[in-house]
């Protein structure tokens, strides 16, 4: 087991207060409401991941994580297909839905993936104490499945048989739009991150000096 | 058969996993990863494999999760249901690189590939049908009892069979 429950526990207040600064980011940028659910955070065997990331068409951006963190790591925008063109319309003034996705809406979707991974990031980091900063972005629309996939058996990822699955869904209502927020770490990279807020836990357990 | 209907006993076979038999066989969304079909031309069965990595470097604990050791796997297990290897074919799938420029070379498709083909090779076995390489995922259906047939279903909608 990669992780206990009070480690997913962990996890999963600091992928909120990140995945909370991206909410704001993309709702500054849409100009509405974002609602968002607590982190969905699953240890799962690498022949299951199919049970939980589809093959249906999505705009992917990756990000490589790089700063100061051991190991490595990635955060995935996922958009799935029906909400990409209402989020890009949303974003540029547009109301047709019945239309190709054109240079206009993959730079929009790069912006996007921009703002909201940076805001996650620096959240998740400054609560650590650290600094992370995602690389350039990748974009692809393509099978969610496939791009995870890959990801897993990236050299980075090593020889796994079991990932940490942790996954954010942020929703429009008002625009139907849906996105998930997905973090890859590396082990080496998940190992620290966990290790960083057990200390913060337990210093902020330790009785106050009140002389 | 263009509108594919499911067939309801589709077993899916997760990553590094694999399965023999007669029911058809799906594998969801292979990026890097290869599906590898053995299939007997005799009795309309065969076998699949999700293979992730081109190397077991030894290790045998997920047999089809290795270039390696799947083809073993799939050879030993076919053999020990009563096909030959003479009798044997295989198609592969997979192999694409979906994200280019980052450090963490996510390119382990095409080595992916490779070590397939060579222990295909190592074994003598016919190599009858390849869709492999390119930047797109694809979904890979293999009907043991419809003489083989792969059907892959790509990212961008395409249905090739092989």
């Amino acid at each position: 087991m990669l992780l206990n429950s009070q480690q997913c526990d962990a996890l999963r207040e600091l992928g909120n207060i990140g995945a909370a600064h991206a909410a704001t980011t993309l709702s500054t940028m849409l100009m509405t409401n974002i609602e968002m659910d607590v982190p969905d955070i699953k240890v799962i065997d690498i022949s299951q991941v199919h049970q939980y990331v589809s093959d249906e068409l999505a705009a992917l951006v990756l990000f490589e994580i790089n700063g100061e963190v051991s190991g490595g790591g990635y955060v995935l925008l996922h958009i799935p297909k029906n909400s990409v063109i209402r989020l890009t319309n949303a974003m540029l003034g547009m109301t047709e839905e019945e239309r190709e996705l054109t240079e206009m809406d993959e730079s929009a979707l790069l912006e996007i993936g921009n703002i909201m991974v940076s805001a996650f990031l620096d959240a998740t980091a400054g609560l650590l104490n650290i600094i992370m900063l995602p690389s350039p972005p990748s974009l692809t629309i393509d099978m969610p499945h496939a791009a995870v996939q890959s990801i897993l058996a990236s050299e980075g990822f090593m020889d796994i048989n079991e990932v940490v699955l942790f996954r954010t869904e942020l929703r429009s209502d008002q625009h139907k739009i849906i996105n998930n927020l997905f973090l890859l770490p590396n082990e080496p990279m998940l190992d620290e991150i966990v290790s960083m807020l057990e200390n913060l836990l337990i210093t902020a357990s330790e009785p106050q000096d009140i002389t | 058969m263009s509108k594919e209907q499911p067939d309801p006993r589709t077993v899916i076979i997760g990553i590094g996993e694999y399965q023999i038999g007669k029911t058809p066989m799906s594998s969801i969304g292979l990026g890097s990863c290869i599906g590898l079909v053995l299939h007997s031309r005799a009795g309309g069965m065969g076998g699949m494999a999700h293979v992730m990595l081109p190397d077991s470097q030894g290790r045998g604990d997920r047999p089809g999760k290795f270039a390696d050791t799947a083809v073993e796997i799939l050879v030993t297990e076919l053999a020990a249901a009563g096909c030959r290897t003479s009798q044997m074919m295989a198609k592969i799938a997979g192999g694409a690189s979906m994200f280019k420029g980052f450090s963490g070379n996510l390119n382990i498709g095409e080595r992916n590939a490779d070590a397939v083909i060579a222990a295909l090779n190592g074994r003598k076995i016919d190599l009858v049908g390849i869709e492999v390489g390119g930047t797109m995922g694809r979904t890979v259906t293999y009907y043991p009892e419809l003489e083989g047939r792969m059907v892959i279903r790509s990212a961008d909608g395409r249905i090739k069979e092989i």
